[in-house]
């Protein structure tokens, strides 16, 4: 199976999580596996980049994080959730359209 | 799971410990071992749980880079490469551990013997013309063999010597390993000092009980035997346990793996340096002092009332010359 750059895709990480943030907070574990499912298995991304944006995007201020026992199972474990922030949404719409023009863009370049 | 705790710790061990770092480690940890549950429910075996989430896991410089910490971990790794730490694995951890109570029981032996030597000429000394001078020899041989001991325990772990001038490192699970062993001999070590303690204090009484005697030079040989012996366990529990403190104080202490040990106990402080030196003289003053009246005087009934005199009086002198900061 091909696998996707990781240089390609690094400046869309973030993207992905808030993405993932907006519907509703989650934790660490929980969102790398939504990301596994919705790119159908093809994106894995590693925990310590996983992490890295994490605290990026908090010190930024697109996250805020906060400690909760209560996750969406119900199950009492204690664990670092991370919420989207009003800035994270307006950031996250910004991507969305630096997106559009960068497929648009690289699109014309490409051979199928 | 363990292997997976393991590792991680291994990646940490040369990071700076700070709140951040700490944060990261744990909740790395989290993500991993959420993972690794997962996989286990969905009926992987353990092995294939534990690979896939250390290959699923990534690498510290990605991490670095957004935690601030690119600067110490390149230090790190600097420091590394010019005077790189060796590894103590847990075997060798094992060997060091029964050489460092082989030094300490030559060590104990040795010190020991310098100790009960005095008893020699003491039993001679009221004896005949001929065993007067044997006391003596005999106090020689006994020294001649205590030094040679001493001597010897040095020696014994002179292949051990790097550890103290190059620097080294042991990792989480040979710190587990070091720690458990010296739980294990905690006990022994209590029960030694305490043996050791309890000798040293008694000492004195057979110089009691044998003061009526017409035998009165039995007493002080009895108390230097004993006080030998209670010096021998003391010397011996606290050299044999020193090797447990010093193999988990290797580590950087700035760094995480730092925490592995347990920082250095607080040493005993003094008011100035002539008070240390009373604290240190103070047995062996008044040791001479014994000896020299009891062979002055031979009156052996009457000069072991120093022992207990000495004894409480070394109470106030050690209160007097420490400092204590409350």
């Amino acid at each position: 199976m091909m696998e996707i750059s990781s240089d390609v895709i690094r400046g869309y990480n973030d993207t992905m999580i808030l993405f993932i943030l907006e519907k509703e907070p989650s934790y660490g574990y929980e969102i790398s596996k939504q990301i596994k499912n919705i790119s159908d298995g093809k994106y894995l991304i590693k925990e310590t980049t996983l992490y890295s944006a994490f605290t990026r995007m908090e010190k930024n201020g697109h996250i805020e994080s906060f400690t909760s026992d209560q996750d969406p199972e119900g199950n009492g474990k204690k664990r670092t959730y991370y919420r989207i922030t009003d800035a994270g949404k307006e950031y996250y719409r910004a991507k969305c359209d630096e997106w559009g023009l960068t497929k648009e863009v690289v699109e014309r370049f490409i051979e199928h | 799971m363990e292997t997976i705790k393991n590792y991680l710790e291994a990646m940490f061990a040369g990071m700076p410990d700070t709140p951040e770092v700490r944060r990261a480690r744990a909740e790395l940890l989290q993500m991993m071992e959420d993972k690794y549950n997962e996989l286990i429910a969905g009926g992987q075996s353990e092995n294939a749980a534990v690979g896939t989430v250390i290959s699923e896991f990534g690498n510290l410089e990605d991490l670095a880079e957004d935690l601030g910490l690119t600067k110490e971990v390149q230090e790190f790794h600097d420091t590394e490469s010019i005077h790189p730490r060796r590894q103590i694995s847990r075997d060798e951890a094992t060997s060091y551990i029964t050489n460092r109570i082989k030094k300490a029981l030559f060590l104990a032996l040795g010190v020991m013997l310098c100790i009960t030597s005095v008893a020699c000429p003491i039993l001679s000394a009221e004896g005949s013309e001929n065993l007067v001078l044997a006391g003596p020899a005999f106090m020689f041989v006994f020294i001649a063999l205590g030094v040679g001991f001493i001597v010897y325990s040095s020696f014994v772990d002179s292949e051990w010597r790097f550890i103290r001038r190059q620097l080294c490192f042991i990792d989480m699970n040979t710190a587990s390993y070091v720690k458990e062993r010296r739980r294990s001999f905690e006990g022994i070590r209590a029960l030694c000092v305490t043996l050791g303690v309890i000798l040293c204090i008694v000492c004195w009484v057979p110089c009691m009980l044998f003061a009526t005697t017409s035998r009165v030079t039995i007493g002080p040989a009895i108390m230097f035997l004993l006080v030998g012996i209670g010096v021998f366990l003391i010397v011996y529990a606290n050299n044999a346990s020193k090797g447990f403190d010093i193999l988990l104080r290797l580590n950087d202490v700035k760094t995480i793996s730092g925490n592995y040990g347990e920082p250095a106990p607080e040493t005993v402080k003094y008011r100035s340096k002539a008070a240390e030196t009373v604290v240190v003289c103070y047995w062996p003053v008044v040791t001479s002092l014994y000896l020299i009246t009891s062979f002055l005087t031979f009156r052996w009934n009457l000069t072991w009332i120093i022992w207990p005199i000495a004894a409480v009086a070394h109470r106030a002198v050690v209160i007097n010359c420490r400092k204590y900061d409350d």
